[in-house]
Order: C-alpha cells, then structure tokens, then sequence
C-alpha cells in the first residue's frame, strides 16, 4: 500500500482531506463520486469515512501484514501444530544466495521466529568467505517500511491501488494489443540468475518482435572485452592469490567490489602472517585509495588516464633484461617500478596482475599479455567458463532511448533498475521514457523512474523469494526465502514468468526445473541437499585452456607519463561506486549512509576527494563547496582532502543525491533533501568512471561534512602528536625486523613495572579474549555492519554524527602517515577491549559496568543511569551513549512503520534506552547460546565454536575469539604470537584484546616507509623496565634510549 | 554600651594596635538598626524589583530548559564522544567552587579567631548555600536518566538489590557535596536564630512575626540559651572545618581518580581547595561591595574587610598560579608523553584561548593586589573579582573539556562546541543564584548582629587597645 507510507504527513484532520489515502478510499467505496467531494453523502457518511480513514493509520494496517510476521498479536499461545523443528526463540539458519551490488554471494541466513535478522558470508562455498557492507546491510531493507507495498496503477492524477490479480487481467489486455511485441521494450539489469534469463527468454518467445535492453550504471564490461581482445574468448578470471608471492593491482578496488573480492581477501591475507610462512607482497598502483592500496607494500597514485602510460611503461622493462638497483637518488616512480619488474621476473609463475574495469579494454588486454608473460595464467590466475547465462541479444540504454524518441515502442518495462536517476547526461532516457504509452516498473523502492511509470509493482526482496545465480566461480546456487514476501512482491523471475504468461508461474517451480536443467539433478533428496547447501556441490566453471591472441595491439601510451606531475588544468574526474551506495541502490538503506567510508570516515554524503597538493593548486579548501564543470554541465559538491589520491585526480562516489530513494536516501517531494550530490550530469556513455578536461573551481560557501575521525580539522601540535602516537598505537615492522626480533612490537612502548591497588582476579574457567590482525585487517567494514546488525546498534543521522556521537559499537581507525602527497594508511578495528582492569567499572556510581567471572565487561542497562564517567575514563572511549531517544529517533516513521523497522532487531539483544551507555559485549548473547547448547549437550565448549559477528563477517579472518584459557583457540594462540600487543598497556588495564603487529614486505631495494617512524615511539627516556615480560629487568639496563633495532641485536 | 570613634585609616597595621572592626561610631543598637532595617522596610527599593525580576525570568528559563532536558535528553547540550562532560559538570565545579567561601568564613576563620570575619559571614554562608543549591541542580540533571538520579544513594532498596559502587569517586561525590550543604544549612541556620529572634521582636508585621517565630525556636537570649549555643556554634564550626577541604578534595578526586591525562593528577585535591577559596572570595567580593554600598553597610563592612578579602585572592590567586605551573612541571618531569602533550595542548591547543583567559583571570589579575591603592579601592576589587569568577569558571572548563577533547587515542579526539541550551542553563543559574540571594536580602538579617556586636568593644574608653584583648 503506497498510502501507508505518506500517513505521517498527516498533521490535522484538514489535511486529512486532501490525502490520496482518502481519495482512494472514497474511490474503493464510491467509484462514482470518485475525485470530488462526496456529494450526495450524507454528513453523517461523511463522518464515518473520516474517523475510518483515520484508524486505516492506527489499526488496520497491522491486518495487512502477512501471517508470517507476528507481531501486532499480543498472543501469547504456542504454535497449534509446532513447525517441523522449529524451537521458538531459537534461531536457525539457512543457506541461501544473493545478487547484490553486480556480484553473487552465497550466504547464510540466520532466521529468528520467521523472519531474517542477520546474513553473513556462506563459508562453505568458496566465493562466501566473510562478508561485505552490503551483504550485513540488506536485511534492513527488508523492513524498510519505504519499499513498495502494493501494485498501484497511476491514471492521471489519479492512483489506484491494485492486485496482482488485476494486474494480470490489465495485462492480458496490453499483450493482446501488443500481439507479437514489436512495440514492447524490456530494460533489465545484468543478472547471473538462470531462472530470471529463463523467464526472459520465456517472454521473448511470447513477444518475439520484443526486445531486450540490459543498462547497470556500474559494469565491469571493460574487462570482458579485455579479456575478449585478449583470448578471442569469454571466459572468466579466477584468481588465486594464495599461491601467489608477487600481486599487482592495477586501479582497481580489488579486495572491495570486485566479484569475488571477498574470496581475493581471503587468499591475500593467508599469506600475510610472517610467522605462517612466506609473505607475499602486493604493488597497488591507483587512482584512488581503496583497500588495496591500504594493504600494500608498495603502493604509488597514477590519475586513471595514465595507467595506461605505466601499463606500457611496465611492458617494456618486461622486455628487457634483467635490472639493477635503483640508485639512491632514483624518484619513488622509478624505484618502484624498476622493483616491481624484478619481482615480477623473479617470481615468474608465482605472480599475477590484476587491473580494474575502470582501464579500457587495450590495457586490460596488455595486462593479460604480461600476465602470460610471467607466467601467471593457469598458475595464479584461471580462466574459467562461468557459463554466464543468458537470454539472447541485449540492447543498450542508448538504442532504448532513441526507439522511445523515435516512437517505434509503445510499452516499456522497466525490471529493478533505475535510469531515471543513473543514465548518463546524454542520454536523456527519463524524457524519451514519459513518451511510451504504456510504462510498468517493477522494482523494490520507488524511485527516480517509478515516478513516470502508470504500473508500480512490487519486488520481493532476496531473503524472500525463491532463486539461483551463477556464482563468480561457475558454481550454481541457489536461493530459499526465509520469510512470506511481506508486501505482495514477486521475484524477477516470477514477474517475467507473468508477462511471459508462463504456465509455471510459482519461483520455486520454476527454479527447480531450471536447476534440474542447470546441474542435471532430479531427485528429491538431491534437490534438498542443494536448497540446504544453497548451492549445487560439484558444479563449476571448468578452465579452459586458452591462447593469447598474437593481434593484441600495443599501448601507444607514452611511457614517461605517469611519472610526471600532471599540470595544473590537467584534471580528471573519476567516479566510483559508492562505498555505501554502491549505484544508489542502497541510498535508502541507513546503516550503509552512516557506514564511516574507510579511507574519508565520511557518513551521509559522497565528496569530492581531492589530493591536498591538487586542491592547494586548485584553490580548494576542505569542506567548501566546489563546482564541477564538465561539458557544459556543473555540480556542486563539498571537498573532502584525501592524502594518497592521485595528484590531478579528483573523485566522486556515485549513488547519491536521490531526489525519490525514500525518507533516508532523500525524497525531495516530501521535504526530505536527498543525500550527497548526483553526480549523474557529467557522466557520459563514453565517460561513465573516468571524466576528462574537468574545470573545478571554488564557490567559498562551506558544507557541513559529518566524519566519524578527524570532526575537526587538526592543528600542528595535534598533527605531531599523532605522528608521535600512532606507532605506538599501530604497531608495525616489515618482515626483516620480524625474522631479528619476532617481538619487537612488544618493546614498542616502555614503562614502569605495572602494578594494581588491589589483587586482581583469576580468572580458571573460561577466558574470553580477542585478537585482531593487523596485518590482515583491510578495512573493508564488513565487521562495524556485521556488528550493527546483531547488536541492535542504532544509526543517528548525519546531524547527531557530526557532533561527535556515532553509535558504532566497532569502529575502524584510520591513520595517514608520511607524506600528504603519497601516504601510507593503516587501519585498526577498535572495540571495547574488555579491559581485565577495567576503569570504566571502577569508576560507575551505580556498579552497572561490572566484571563477569569470565572476564567480561559486562554493562547493565538497566541499572545504568547515565553519568558517563565510565566513557571519560575509558582510553579506547568504545563506550557509546544514548545522547537522545535513539530508537524512537525515526521519526520518520509512524507507529506501525517503526514496528515494521523494529522487526529487524536481534532480539536476543536489550535495545537501549536514552540515556544509557552501551558499547561492545563480544557478542556475550553468541557466548551464553554456546554455553547453554554445550551444557545441555554435556560437552566442553568447542575451542573455536564461539564466533563474534565482526569476526563472522571478517573475510580475512582478522579477527578472532575464544577461550583464552583454552590452548587450542585461535585468539589464545594468537595472544602467544610474539607479533601480539595490547594496545595502551602501559596503563595497566591489562586489556583481553590483543593486536598482531602489522608486517610489511617491502621491496629490498625500496625503502620502508616505516623506518623513520619505527624510531619515534616510545624512547622518551624514564625507561625502567618493560612490564608486559618476565625478562624486564634484564632490559633494563641497556634498554634505555636504545632504539628498537639496536636492542634487538643486543638480543640476539 | 560603648561606640567606636572613626580612625583615619583602618587597613594601616600599627603593631600592638588593631584597627578597630566597626567604625563610624556605631553602637550597639545602631547596628541592630542598620541590619534589621532592611529586612523591615515596607518597600524594598525598585533595584531590588528589577533584580529580582531578571533573576526570576532567568531561573524560570532555568527550569523550563531542565524541562526541555529531561523530555528530549542530555543531547540537548554540547556533549559528545569523547567530551562526555562539557558545561554542566563545569558548572557544578563552578559552583561549588563558590560556596566555599562561606563555610570557610564562617568556620576556619572562626576557630581561628579571626573575628573580623563576623561582619561578612552571614553574607557568605548565604551565598555558600545558595550557590551549592545551583552546584546540586547541574549533577542531578545531568545524568542520562535522570528519573532515577535516587539511585545514587545507598538506600536499601529491593529493586536493585545492591549497594552502590563505593570504589566511585562519583559516590564520594554525593557523600562529600550532600554533607557539606546539611552542615552549611545548619551552621548557616544557627548562627542565625539570635538575629532571627531580633527581627521577630522588632517586626510589627503580624505575618512576619509569626514567620521569624516559627524561625528563631522560641529563643529568648537567657544566659543559658547563650550558653548553649556558643557551645554548639563552635562544636558545628569544628565539624564544618574539615568539610571545607573534604568538599573540594573530593570534587577534585572526580578528576584526579581517573586515569585521563589531565585529570589523573595528585595535585589536584590542594590545588582544587585554593581554586575554591580564591573562587569563593572573588563572589563574596562581587556581591559584597555593591551590598555595603546600597545597604548603607560601610561601617560594618569597611575598608578593611576587603582588604582582607583582596589579600586572601591574592594569596589563593597565587596559589592557583603555582598549581597551574606546577601541573606543567609535572607532566614535563614525569616523563609520560600522553601526559606532557596534554598540557602542550592546553596551552596551544585548539583551548588555548580558554587557557590564557583562566591564566590572565586568575594568576596575572590579583596580582593587582599587592598594591595597596587596589585592595582599598572598592571599585577596581570589583572589576577584578568579576575577572576572578570567570577565569574560575574557565579553570574547570580547561580541565574537564580539553583533557578530555584529546585523550589517548587520536582517533575519537573531538572538539566540544556547546548549544544554546548550555549557555541557558548557565545563565538560569545565575537566576536561581541571586533570586536567592535577594529573597534572602529582602528577609533575613544580612549581617550577623549578635556576632559583629560581639567583637566590639563594650564599656571601655580606649576601643582600640580594648580591641586586642577580645
């Protein structure tokens, strides 16, 4: 129902008269009378529709929900007949998939009386390995009380509720008209769904003149046609990092959006604990910081349009011989690149290069060429046979449009994309689109383009419906709903199955028989093994055997080029997808709008990033409004200055700026700005992610950007300070220190030896303890999602973030370091450590943070009255306080919207009240469900069987939990890793949470960027003894001022 | 009964001589008719009405942003991660700070003999109390929920089954702070029942009198009534004089029990006792040099009362000087870099315009005081006692807000900016404080009669060298 959405607008009776809500109603009980003042209705009629009317807001709307969601019953009986299995309060999970953000990801579904709460990352099938921001954050939109509730038929002014039934017979009419097609256009996104090309196919058969036009804002199309002029065939990467000593990543976000980014995480961090064998070592070079770039050994920034110089530039050293070390005095470009070609030469079947669709499909083509030539293919990277499929010839968003100007189609549907918000500037599809005569959109929200479509219909989500996608790999798998479509939607699959008038027109059905097609499975036990694994084991793409082709045409790049600064009018505006909004599709979706972006921690908006020696050049100051030119067209967008961007490139994240994405995302037509600037205008289809000849200029008038570090800018005594903490805070060391002394991050910081006022507790049962690795962690925010999700943590708004009071219970620091120009960054999950001295306990009047026996720093809502001393006293400051009436904060929304949003929450965890503080448990809710499950099974709790959620959701398996007290654990070994240390020790509170240093792998040749750093902490002088070792006061003596390197050949 | 003729100079020490204490040949029944005056005048004067007009619309906007506070929550203010207490607990400290002075007077100085102290006691206990009726509020409201504030105390309670936390100085707090204003009230009360028992003699006001009645407990002045009482007075200033330095000790312990650079200080108990006394002073200073004025007190609170007062700021001033200067010491001499960047910061941080303002008030200002022409110049005390409340109030802004802006981690270092309720809620204290304060000018007797006639000279002929023996 449309209407349920616009019920809160209603502020008096007076303008109660006015809704469509009432209209409709006097449409369903008077058609008649239908658009003016019931006339001929009594007074007293009149009165009954009003107070009906208005208890339409109060109570019915609760009727409509499905069976499956339970909760405006105060009922507190048991089933009648109990579900097969089904324990109430107990949850239960469920493999299923997902198409999300251009990738499929098998995933597991944690499922609490009927209704999805949490999914995470299938870690049986080998693409869903951890998670993504994406993933964590979808169950939201599945109460998203913005999302589309009904069929609604537009006539006019006017609207109409309808059904599905109604639908079909309007239908039924079209398609007579339309006979074999010839006028109906079908615009779909890019879907690895058999099933869903299944349908298409099913609809091209019925309408053979129709055509099929395919338009995503974001592809990775450059990279097929690469791999096309490459080999003459499409075939598919399948990288594999694990076995790789040399990784180059060429502009490209290679551990976050690429397809299988989270399965590259995985395999790239194996390999980088030093202690667990040889570590690789990664070269990024990019026009923007991603994660890649945090994550390497040697990164250098490149503007996008002179990738293809280095791409050339690196093809030719290949060519040549064997090379020398780089005299000293050698610029960082030639060093790095003159140590990458002796890498790259030295560990020929041992290294691999990787490039993003951003690079046209010539570079993508040399990149494959030296990927051939180091021996990579087959080796490190495969290239498979994901038997993609298909549904025939697509047409572009391009040729859509002119057959709309041109008038030769008269129906068009649109599948779950939004053109409206995200064609490019030249290709005006909103205006052609308003001239079909017939215009359906079937999709999930309503947005830019349901606003011209006379059909609205209703998508169901993922989590509700039947499905199946072909994995990155080549695998088949499968999806199962985990709950009744809430508001009347079909899949994709289905609503094609309609149009095509289908005999099977049930998703399940359908997907059966495909999946029987697809894999060759018929029997009944098969197919319930595969809806339980959710996917089909032993199906995947085969590799094939290829040959580079030998018309592969050089780079005519100039080769020196990306060596040199680019002048000061040379400007380039890349456009990435947005880290929260991916295309845009997720601009409704507030925990993904609050989600810090690693690098910026910026929330609620995209900005220009901008090099601080780029925006000195080009008069740009931080947090200004800057205006972008680019073929006529301009934006404005605030400026954010981020170190490490490529000098002359500027960036913009797509997927903001929505005028019709709902009352998070903006929705302009009820007051509701949108979020961040559309940066839509200065995208052409020949310049979707790569704008050239920009102007950029400043406007003086200064934006409030909402950052969750840094909320404001830092003064020379604070930059020095931080320059001086962070080694001590981040600890890092390349792999040589690492081999002279394993512990050198141990020996980091000194102080006096550590003593407690008062005995401190032992702790013989069980002791929970978390380790996180540094060296793994990439920053991708998987965790802070994950972590929201299954704590009920509450999302503010950009107002409440930018005065400093983000709810976040695990927060990612991020630190620069080196030059603003060419930086490196690291990154350092944080959450309440639960410290075994705790000073928040000791200081709470009111004792209601208090210690458990098991060592866990438990808080007490409910006996918490607010003073906050414990967050002042905390030196992580984890600690989170309910500043206003979180939960009740969505205001937005009325009664039975808020109860809609609130079934999202885990409700094995309190939702806080206002005025309390909270803050990271370790998840004690998974720890208490493991303890109760093991005692009722009488048997020891499993070493590793506990998971956090953060940890869950860690693709690199960073992050690890358990039983200190248990050897067999991975944080308990961890914590005995001589990388371990605990963070601010030196204060005594002996903190359960340990980090593992941070290993680099430099380039013998390249000088680490830590060195000078390396030097800096911690030798103030007063050093007496090291407190964390027995061996402290045999240190002691030669350990003063002695820099770390020194001391540790004293040692050896 | 004896009068004390004018002496051409009373601050000039003359050793074997003291000056004498009242002057301006008051004896004893002028002074009851002096103080006791105000209190029956018909009609207070129309500064009284404006004044008391203004601080009642100030403390209603007081109660009407608590209002505001307990519906929407402590996110009306300023307070943000990692500033967890901005200008509330600044606030209370401020506040407190104030209402030393007047257990201080009344107590210390009476154990000690210092009986010039009699004349300004009255004022500075009232002032004490009703400034720690303004330090109370800030607290109370500014926890999360403040409709269980009660949960403080260690009552025996089924609900919560447990006793608080005694290992929180925020306990001590409400021990420390609950304690000092019963015995300040009581002190405060009893010193007052003789001079309540006057005005409830003189009145003619049938209303008043059955009020001042009810107030005085039947005293009568009997020898044994005296008795009693001198006994109790000095047994209740014996009990109050500890409590002068446990109060702020305590407050302090707020901070220094802590672990966060800046607070986590063991200076900070003396250095927060003589913040208080100079605080304390400097308001007594305020709000006495315009009283004496308006009220006609000058010749029971003379030139010499303030002069002792400037030289207490002075002296306190330069104690808090020593503090601030000794906090850097410290922080160099420790060794502990958290710590040394913390006062760094202060000083030429983002803060350091709150830092030079708390060091110009409070150090560089009373030093204004050793010269004589300014601790005799009623006017230019006042000027510098406004700057000494200022800078006080910006000393515990320095401490709470920028230790706390940039503690260890520098990635949840924040900047506090207050919101228009903060600076609300301070200025509606300053309504509470003098709607207060002028309902007690307008009632109660301003000046201890009893007491100040005490320490006059009484049938002698040489006042001055009777002086010395009382």
């Amino acid at each position: 129902m449309k209407s349920d959405s616009q019920k809160n607008y209603w502020r008096s009776l007076d303008e109660l008269e006015n809704t469509p809500e009432f209209e409709q109603f006097l449409h369903r009980e008077f058609p008649v009378a239908a658009s003016e003042f019931p006339e001929g209705v009594s007074r007293r009629r009149w009165m009954q529709l009003m107070g009906a009317s208005l208890s339409l807001g109060a109570g019915v709307v609760g009727c409509d929900f499905p069976k499956a969601l339970r909760f405006p019953e105060e009922t507190i009986a048991p089933f009648a007949v109990r579900p097969e299995n089904r324990v109430p309060g107990k949850t239960e999970k469920f493999a299923s998939t997902l198409e999300i953000a251009g990738s499929v990801r098998p995933v597991v579904v944690t499922s609490y009386d009927g209704r999805p709460i949490k999914v995470d990352g299938n870690a049986e099938h080998p693409e869903g390995q951890g998670s993504d921001q994406y993933i964590q954050a979808t169950v939201l939109e599945v109460y998203d009380p913005d999302r589309l509730r009904g069929l609604t038929e537009f006539k006019g002014e006017e609207h109409f509720d309808r059904s599905w039934d109604e639908f079909e017979i309007s239908w039924k009419n079209v398609a007579e008209e339309l006979g074999a097609g010839g006028k109906l256009a079908v615009l779909t996104q890019g879907s690895a769904s058999p099933s869903y090309q299944d349908s298409l196919q099913k609809l091209r058969q019925r309408f053979p003149q129709a055509k099929v036009y395919q338009y995503d804002s974001i592809t990775r199309d450059s990279e097929a046609a690469g791999v096309q002029a490459a080999f003459g065939q499409s075939v598919t990467p399948k990288y594999h990092l694990d076995k790789a000593d040399v990784i180059v990543v060429i502009d490209e976000d290679f551990f976050g959006m690429h397809p299988t980014g989270q399965r590259n995480s995985k395999e790239f961090a194996v390999r980088r604990a030093p202690e667990e064998g040889e570590m690789n070592r990664l070269y990024v070079v990019e026009s923007q910081f991603t994660t890649a770039g945090l994550a390497a050994d040697h990164r250098i920034a490149v503007p996008a349009t002179r990738i293809a110089s280095f791409v050339a530039d690196l093809e030719a050293r290949m060519a040549g011989g064997e090379v020398a070390e780089p005299a000293e005095d050698a610029d960082r470009h030639e060093k790095f690149i003159i140590a990458l070609v002796d890498d790259l030469k030295k560990h020929q079947g041992k290294a691999v290069i990787a490039v993003g669709p951003r690079q046209p499909a010539e570079v993508q083509a040399a990149v494959w060429k030296l990927n051939q030539q180091i021996g990579a293919i087959g080796a490190t990277v495969e290239l498979i046979d994901a038997a993609l499929p298909t549904s025939g010839e697509v047409g572009t968003l391009e040729e859509l449009t002119t057959q709309l100007n041109g008038g030769s189609i008269d129906t068009v549907i649109v599948i779950s994309g939004n053109p409206g918000y995200d064609a490019p500037a030249n290709v005006p599809f909103s205006d052609a689109f308003k001239k079909a005569k017939r215009r359906l959109f079937f999709g999930y929200y309503n947005n830019e383009t349901s606003v011209d479509a006379d059909w609205v219909l209703p998508e169901a989500h993922g989590l509700e419906s039947w499905g199946d996608y072909v994995a990155a790999d080549g695998s088949y798998c499968l999806a199962q709903p985990l709950i009744e479509t809430i508001f009347h939607g079909l899949s994709k699959t289905e609503f094609v199955a309609l149009l095509a008038g289908a005999e099977e027109k049930d998703g399940r059905t359908i997907v059966r028989r495909v999946a029987k097609d697809r894999v060759g499975y018929a029997t009944e036990s098969v197919w319930k093994k595969m809806v339980h694994d959710g996917f089909a084991g032993g199906v995947a793409g085969k590799t094939q055997s290829v040959q580079l082709a030998d018309n592969i045409a050089a780079l005519t790049a100039e080769k020196g080029a990306w060596k040199q600064r680019p002048a000061k009018d040379e400007v380039e505006l890349v456009l990435t997808p947005g880290t929260s909004t991916y295309d845009g599709r997720f601009a409704n979706n507030c925990w993904l709008q609050e989600l810090p972006d690693t690098l910026t921690k910026l929330t609620w908006d995209n900005a220009l990033l901008v090099n601080p020696t780029t925006a000195e050049a080009l008069g740009l100051k931080q947090g200004i409004l800057a205006t972008i030119t680019s073929g006529g067209a301009s934006i404005d967008a605030p400026v954010y200055l981020m170190p490490g961007l490529a000098l002359g490139t500027i960036s913009l994240a797509l997927g903001y700026g929505r005028t019709h994405a709902g009352k998070v995302g903006g929705e302009v037509a009820i007051g509701i700005d949108p979020v961040g600037v559309d940066v839509g205008k200065l995208r052409r289809s020949d310049a979707m992610s790569v704008v050239t000849g920009v102007q950029v200029k400043s406007t003086g008038k200064s934006y409030l950007l909402a950052t969750t570090q840094d909320h404001h800018s830092i003064d020379k005594i604070g930059l020095a300070e931080i320059a001086r903490r962070i080694p001590t805070l981040v600890r890092e060391g390349t792999v040589e220190e690492f081999k002279h002394h394993p512990d050198f991050a141990q020996h980091v910081v000194h102080h006096p030896p550590l003593e407690s006022l008062w005995t401190e507790a032992s702790y013989d049962g069980h002791a929970w303890g978390m380790s996180i690795d540094l060296s793994k962690c990439l920053g991708c925010n998987a965790c802070v999602v994950a972590c929201q999700a299954e704590n009920n943590v509450p999302i503010v708004g950009k107002e409440q973030v930018s005065k400093g009071r983000e709810m976040h219970w695990l927060r990612i620091d991020r630190y620069f370091a080196g030059d603003p120009e060419d930086p490196v960054a690291v990154t350092q999950p944080v959450t309440c450590h639960h410290c075994e001295n705790a000073p928040c306990e000791q200081v709470c009047p009111v004792a209601a943070t208090v210690h458990s026996d098991e060592g866990l720093n438990d808080m007490i809502y409910n006996r918490c009255i607010g003073t906050r001393y414990c967050g002042n006293n905390c030196p992580y400051k984890v600690r989170r306080f309910n500043f206003l009436d979180y939960r009740a904060s969505d205001y937005r929304f009325e009664e039975s919207n808020r109860q809609l949003a609130e079934l999202v929450f885990n409700p094995e965890v309190t939702v806080r009240n206002r005025g309390v503080m909270e803050k990271c448990t370790y998840c004690v809710q998974r720890i208490q469900n493991t303890k109760i499950d093991a005692r009722r099974d009488r048997r020891a709790i499993g070493a590793n069987e506990i998971k956090t959620a953060c940890q869950e959701a860690c693709s690199t398996s960073a992050i690890q939990f358990g039983d200190l007290n248990n050897p067999e654990n991975n944080a308990s070994k961890n914590h005995k890793n001589p990388r371990a240390y605990a963070m601010l020790a030196e204060l005594n509170i002996k903190p359960r949470t340990k980090y593992l240093a941070r290993i680099r792998n430099p380039h013998p040749w390249l000088a680490d960027p830590f060195v000078e750093l390396e030097h800096i902490p911690g030798h103030e002088g007063h050093v007496e003894t090291d407190g964390e070792h027995a061996h402290d006061h045999e240190h002691a003596d030669h350990e003063e001022h002695a820099p770390a390197k020194t001391e540790s050949k004293a040692a050896q | 009964m004896a009068t004390v003729d004018e002496v051409a100079d009373i601050t000039l020490e003359t050793p074997g001589k003291r000056a004498p204490l009242v002057t301006g040949g008051l004896t004893f029944s002028s002074i009851t008719e002096i103080v006791a005056g105000v209190p029956e005048q018909e009609k207070p004067p129309l500064a009284w009405y404006i004044g008391f007009s203004v601080s009642v619309a100030a403390m209603g906007m007081l109660f009407a942003l608590i209002g505001y506070l307990v519906f929407t929550g402590v996110g009306v203010w300023g307070n943000n991660v990692p500033v967890y207490w901005g200008w509330p607990i600044v606030n209370f400290v401020f506040w407190v700070g104030i209402g030393h002075a007047g257990t201080l007077i009344s107590a210390i100085l009476c154990i000690f003999r210092q009986n010039w102290r009699t004349s300004i006691n009255r004022f500075a206990e009232a002032m004490t109390i009703f400034a720690v009726c303004c330090a109370g509020i800030f607290p109370a409201v500014h926890i999360g929920r403040v409709w269980v504030f009660y949960w403080l105390f260690p009552y025996p309670s089924l609900y919560l089954n447990m006793w608080p936390n005694f290992r929180s100085p925020l306990l001590w707090d409400v021990f420390a702070v609950s304690t000092y204003a019963t015995v300040s009230i009581l002190f405060w009360y009893m010193g007052m029942i003789p001079d309540l028992a006057t005005l409830r003699d003189r009145t003619k006001s049938r209303v008043h009198q059955i009020g001042y009645s009810i107030a005085a407990l039947g005293w009568t002045g009997s020898a044994r009534q005296w008795s009693r009482y001198e006994k109790a007075y000095i047994l209740l200033a014996a009990l109050a004089a500890p409590l002068v330095l446990s109060v702020h000790t305590i407050v302090s312990f707020d901070f220094a029990v802590s672990q966060l650079p800046g607070w986590h200080t063991t200076i900070f108990p003396p250095y927060f006792v003589a913040g208080a006394v100079f605080s304390g002073f400097g308001m007594v200073l305020t709000l006495i040099v315009p009283a004496r004025e308006w009220f006609g007190l000058k010749d029971l609170v003379t030139t010499r009362h303030l002069e002792n007062i400037c030289k207490i700021l002075l002296a306190t001033g330069s104690m808090v000087g020593y503090a601030y200067a000794m906090e850097f010491f410290m922080a160099w001499y420790s060794g502990v870099p958290n710590e040394q960047f913390t006062f760094l910061n202060r000083a030429f941080g983002p803060y350091y315009w709150a830092y030079w303002t708390m060091v110009t008030c409070n150090v560089v200002v009373p030093q204004i005081f050793w010269f004589k022409k300014c601790r005799t110049t009623p006017w230019i005390m006042f000027v510098a006692s406004i700057f000494v409340n200022i800078g006080m109030w910006f000393e515990r802004f320095v401490i709470t807000v920028t230790s706390l802006s940039r503690d260890f981690l520098p990635s949840s270092w924040g900047y506090f900016e207050p919101t228009w309720v903060d600076i609300g809620m301070f200025v509606g204290s300053f309504g509470l404080f003098f709607t207060l304060f002028l309902l007690f000018l307008r009632f109660m007797p301003m000046v201890a009669m009893a007491e100040v006639k005490s320490v006059m000279p009484h049938g002698e002929h040489d006042p001055i060298a009777e002086a010395d023996h009382v």
